[in-house]
């Protein structure tokens, strides 16, 4: 109960805390790891795809489906050069168009 | 019409022998399109050299369209691509091969004795990815887009093509029979 009267000056620290780590990310994992929309794959593979290599739930899994379906392409994952760089021979091994760059935001 | 079952933690697939000799001939070309012609075939001989003279070829980005699909680039510039190309690709080929491999062993006992029956003992990751290799190195073949559907339900029967689409939708109808399964 006592920490509502210090919400407002805690939410200043929160904040910068968050850009500090979201910094912290942005330079130190720089790369990601992208799939691409094909006619071909089943709406229901690509699901199964997702879940079995990178353990997402089914509904995270259905909705990045989604935005690869939707948009044509979805970061589906980003970190290291080398884990993206595994990441993308996984998804080549199980038959999905997956490509790595480094984040557009850097 | 052929059906997946499940059967504990691995399936069962009934097929007819048409079926059969149908996948046994896609799962072979396939292997051998991705190199490996070292087994016995049960379409057509292979030339022993081919896959001895493919070794030695420097790594680079595949011509055939089909090669291209299975193993695309994984990145856009062509340099760091070829790179990623050196490292990974025979792993990547080897993992599609073996895949390809068991699938076609499981086929290999009804095309053998020349009946349909069941194969039992499936994994469904195992004929999930090979399934979707067939369909990927069709869908090149014969150029499926988002409008392909409805060009094979205007085929006329006799058109040779429509058989070879046929097999294409019975691929994709089989995986998700598989993947309503899981």
């Amino acid at each position: 109960m006592k920490n509502e009267n210090n919400n407002s000056s805690l939410g200043g620290v929160d904040t910068l805390t968050d850009i500090d780590a979201a910094l912290h990310e942005l330079l130190d994992r720089p790369w990601t790891c992208i799939v691409w929309d094909d006619p071909v794959n089943l709406m229901s593979y690509v699901v199964f795809v997702f879940k079995k290599l990178f353990g997402f739930s089914q509904e995270k899994a259905h909705e990045l489906m989604l935005l690869v379906h939707n948009e044509g392409r979805a970061v589906v994952s980003s970190g290291s050069r080398e884990e993206m760089e595994r990441h993308v021979q996984s998804l080549h091994e199980h038959g999905l168009w997956a490509t790595l760059q480094r984040d557009d935001k850097i | 019409m052929s059906n997946f079952e499940r059967a504990g933690d691995t399936y069962s697939l009934d097929l007819t022998l048409d079926e059969a000799h149908i996948l046994i001939n896609l799962v072979e070309q396939l292997l051998e399109l991705l190199g490996e012609g070292d087994f016995f075939h049960h379409y057509d001989a292979a030339d022993p050299f081919a896959a001895l003279m493919s070794m030695q070829q420097e790594v680079v980005a595949p011509d055939d369209p089909v090669l291209m699909r299975l193993l695309p680039n994984a990145y856009a510039d062509p340099e760091a691509a070829n790179d990623f190309r050196r490292f990974t690709e025979s792993s990547i080929r080897s993992t599609k091969q073996r895949i390809l491999r068991e699938v076609r062993a499981h086929l290999a006992i009804l095309v053998d004795d020349e009946k349909a029956g069941t194969v039992a003992d499936l994994e469904a990751d195992t004929w999930l990815v090979a399934l979707n290799d067939l369909r990927l190195a069709l869908s090149v073949r014969l150029e499926i887009n988002e409008e392909s559907f409805e060009l094979f339900e205007s085929l006329p029967d006799e058109d040779p093509q429509k058989s070879i689409y046929a097999v294409y939708y019975w691929l994709g109808w089989l995986q998700e029979n598989l993947l309503n399964l899981l």
